[in-house]
């Protein structure tokens, strides 16, 4: 699934690592995310929300909706 | 710098060697041979499976792989240590009930090695555990697959492996098989 995840996690100036702290997972799976290998569960997704201070839905974009795959 | 695929396959060419050594040199010491060649072989797998992984194939939040390390490691070191006393007391005691509990002294840490890999992948992030599920499911599998094969082989009489080794090497096989297929998983998600 595409995000918004790079670019958001840009706006705040983190990096992947520092992103990975706050959200108490791996660099590994930050990556996985922003580059849409990994479809985060509900609770990750709602905390990344949280970290970024907007709707899950306005970060992450099915796909055909917005971009390629 | 253990994490260096390149360095794990050479030091384990490098004690693969020595044992090779040994053999010529001190043809008696098969115990030391043994133990080289195992650790020369465990390393080149590892440095195996990280080449294939893409030198890191599996990546936990930091607090629980040093957890992980913490509780692995002694394990590992007190089988070893155990391995070695009670293959060396196997050949002094002669009471059946004695040799049953010498012989399995090495079993205690391994226990202790499974815990550490459970609770790992129990804290582990949910990439990850993804991950561990789809290696674990393949080497169980896989093992289940070959022990079958092996079983009518043995029972058709066309191939004759003694019990013990055969029982011996479930763990070992089911090891290094989920080592791979972690490294081949974990490559879809980078």
């Amino acid at each position: 699934m595409d995000s918004r995840i790079r670019e958001l996690r840009e706006r705040f100036g983190w990096s992947q690592g520092e992103l990975a702290e706050r959200l108490q997972v791996s660099r590994q799976t930050v990556n996985a995310i922003e580059t849409g290998k990994y479809d985060p569960s509900l609770p990750l997704a709602f905390r990344l929300a949280r970290l970024f201070g907007e709707p899950i839905e306005a970060i992450f974009l099915p796909d055909g909706i917005q971009g390629e795959e | 710098m253990f994490r260096k695929p390149v360095v794990l396959l050479g030091l384990g060419l490098a004690v693969m060697f020595i044992a090779i050594g040994l053999t010529w040199y001190a043809p008696a010491a098969r115990l030391a041979q043994g133990m080289l060649w195992g650790v020369g072989g465990g390393l080149l797998l590892g440095g195996g499976i990280r080449w294939l992984g893409g030198g890191h194939c599996d990546e936990a939040p930091p607090r629980v792989h040093r957890r992980y390390l913490r509780e692995f490691i002694p394990a590992m070191a007190a089988y070893l240590v155990l391995l070695v006393l009670s293959l060396w007391l196997l050949k002094r005691v002669d009471d059946q009930a004695l040799r049953a509990i010498v012989a399995l002294l090495p079993v205690a840490p391994i226990a202790l090695v499974l815990r550490a890999i459970i609770r790992y992948i129990r804290d582990t992030d949910e990439l990850q555990r993804r991950i561990e599920l789809e290696a674990v499911s393949f080497s169980t599998a896989l093992v289940s697959l070959l022990y079958m094969s092996g079983g009518f082989l043995q029972l058709a009489g066309v191939i004759d492996v003694p019990s013990g080794v055969a029982m011996i090497w479930v763990f070992p096989l089911m090891c290094v098989i989920y080592g791979f297929a972690k490294a081949l998983v974990s490559r879809r998600f980078r």
